[in-house]
């Protein structure tokens, strides 16, 4: 291959780029504290904002636990059933329906407000998040599967116990983990 | 067949160790049945480019670049690399935001699907089921004079785009600037420590680059001409060793119900896996492959990758992405879209009277 003056001028000019790309880089390594420290804002945004979701969920729904916790299960859902017009669209409200249905008994209804929760929010599925629920969905679903497979079985055209079918198995393939 | 043949026996180890560490990855660190996934690691790297905002899908997956740089190391060190592309680019680029629409309803590329058959995963039946039916039509309208036109060489420059690309995110994955996003919660974080993954990678793309094995050729093959090709052989040992080393590591259950990351809509799954099929046909190669030839320089491969990456961020933004809670309207009304553009391509692109 012939170099010519041109070529010779594309290379003293990308030459040059590489140095001023090296030079911007230098100079953005030199304010690295300054990067970290966007690095390390975010971080402390995210956190902030997580551990102010909590602490709104806590105020919120902190009425509904109170009720839950003394043992007034139905005034509880009738508060839950009050806050969640406020915010239909937060999965806490589902979750928190789905364990005072399951301390009630009230398999079907408790696995659909699960399921209606964890679609919202994967959160409360993970292992490691602090709103972690998996223990007792993982519970529910053992209950479940004992009391409401063998009832669908025998009953197939009853349309509640299928539902509640397809959710054990939503909530099963969810605990299984995966790809989401 | 000639049991001495390199070639053989570059197929059977590339299919062994696919098979093998597709499931090890799993056990190291990567979600359940999704050791090796195309499709999710290009949803979870689009995410981390900022393509999608689905906070549980973001991670910049060091198998993939590890794919594409080993099949770059190998074709080199083969004085395979060669530059060349030129056939129905803008045509590539729209297939291959198809070809992960279709793995996205299905949550899978042909190689998890596998995996997730192997795991014992029966809902992966009709996944197969259409993967093999969309490979057969894809044949079909090859036969019947349907392809994209011939590739032209080009300047060694645009083969190593690609490459060049993928070496950028390797340094935004070491480097971890603030733009690029990493999920803490989700699949998005459950990863094998990235050093391992992308030497796996690395191993994986040079194997594969060597024997030219994938999974849809594995199966165009062996429709063709039977157990003749070396192919087959390659698929037969991935299968068998990821089933082996399911069951070794307590991954296998079988069943239809519970499975990670699976839905239970068949039809849709099927019908996923039949446009990947085709799709794969028609492009020369499954997802896995496209990054395997973009790595050789292929630029028509490079822009099937890219819209990959589109097709990533789109069936992410755009709910069209399977759950475990089945296939959205959107997944649907997408997938049909794509068999409608398949369908509309193999028209416009047919030469006629060539039979």
């Amino acid at each position: 291959m012939k170099i010519d003056k041109f070529d010779k001028l594309l290379g003293l000019l990308l030459a040059s780029v590489l140095i001023a790309l090296v030079l911007v880089l230098w100079q953005g390594s030199d304010r690295q504290a300054g990067t970290a420290k966007a690095v390390a804002d975010r971080v402390m945004e995210r956190e902030l904002t997580y551990q102010a979701r909590v602490a709104l969920l806590q105020k919120l729904y902190g009425p509904v636990d109170e009720l839950r916790r003394k043992g007034e299960l139905q005034t509880a859902l009738l508060k839950l059933d009050e806050v969640s017009r406020q915010y239909p669209g937060e999965a806490h409200g589902h979750v928190l329906q789905a364990e005072i249905l399951h301390e009630m008994g009230v398999l079907e209804e408790a696995l659909a407000s699960y399921v209606a929760g964890i679609r919202l929010n994967g959160e409360y599925i993970d292992r490691k998040s602090p709103l972690s629920r998996r223990e007792a969905i993982s519970r529910l679903v053992t209950e479940g599967e004992r009391d409401i497979v063998s009832r669908a079985k025998a009953n197939p055209a009853n349309r509640t116990l299928a539902t509640a079918l397809t959710n054990i198995n939503y909530l099963k393939s969810r605990l299984a983990g995966g790809c989401e | 067949m000639n049991m001495r043949d390199r070639d053989l026996w570059m197929v059977i180890l590339s299919g062994l160790a696919l098979g093998t560490l597709g499931v090890m990855l799993s056990v190291w660190g990567n979600p359940a049945n999704s050791g090796i996934c195309v499709s999710c690691f290009i949803e979870n790297s689009a995410g981390a480019l900022g393509l999608h905002n689905n906070p549980r899908m973001q991670y910049l997956r060091p198998e993939l670049i590890g794919f594409l740089l080993g099949a770059l190391a190998s074709a080199a060190i083969g004085r395979e690399f060669r530059s060349h592309g030129g056939s129905a680019p803008l045509l590539r680029l729209i297939a291959g935001i198809f070809l992960i629409i279709g793995c996205a309803v299905f949550i899978g590329c042909p190689i998890k699907l596998l995996l997730r058959l192997t795991a014992g995963d029966l809902t992966a039946v009709a996944g197969v089921l259409g993967l093999v039916c969309g490979v057969w039509i894809g044949i079909k309208a090859a036969v019947n004079g349907v392809e994209l036109g011939s590739q032209r060489a080009e300047k060694t420059g645009s083969g190593l785009l690609m490459p060049f690309l993928f070496l950028l995110m390797l340094a935004f994955l070491i480097m971890r600037p603030d733009f690029i996003n990493f999920s803490s919660q989700g699949s998005g974080a459950e990863a094998a420590p990235w050093v391992a993954a992308l030497a796996i990678g690395f191993l994986l793309g040079g194997l594969a680059q060597r024997s030219q094995f994938c999974i849809t050729g594995s199966i165009r093959d062996l429709i063709m001409v039977g157990l003749r090709s070396y192919m087959p052989w390659g698929l037969g040992t991935f299968l068998a060793s990821a089933l082996i080393v399911s069951a070794a590591t307590g991954r296998l259950h079988l069943g239809l119900y519970g499975q990670p990351g699976a839905h239970l809509e068949h039809l849709w799954s099927f019908l996923g896996m039949l446009l990947v099929g085709w799709l794969s046909i028609l492009l020369g190669g499954c997802p896995f492959r496209q990054l395997v030839k973009a790595g050789e320089g292929n630029t028509d491969a490079g822009l099937v990758v890219v819209g990959m990456f589109i097709g990533g961020g789109i069936a992410q933004s755009w709910g069209i992405a399977a759950t475990a809670a089945g296939v959205s309207m959107y997944g649907k009304a997408a997938v049909l879209a794509g068999l409608a553009f398949v369908l509309v391509v193999s028209l416009l692109f047919r030469k006629r009277g060539t039979l």
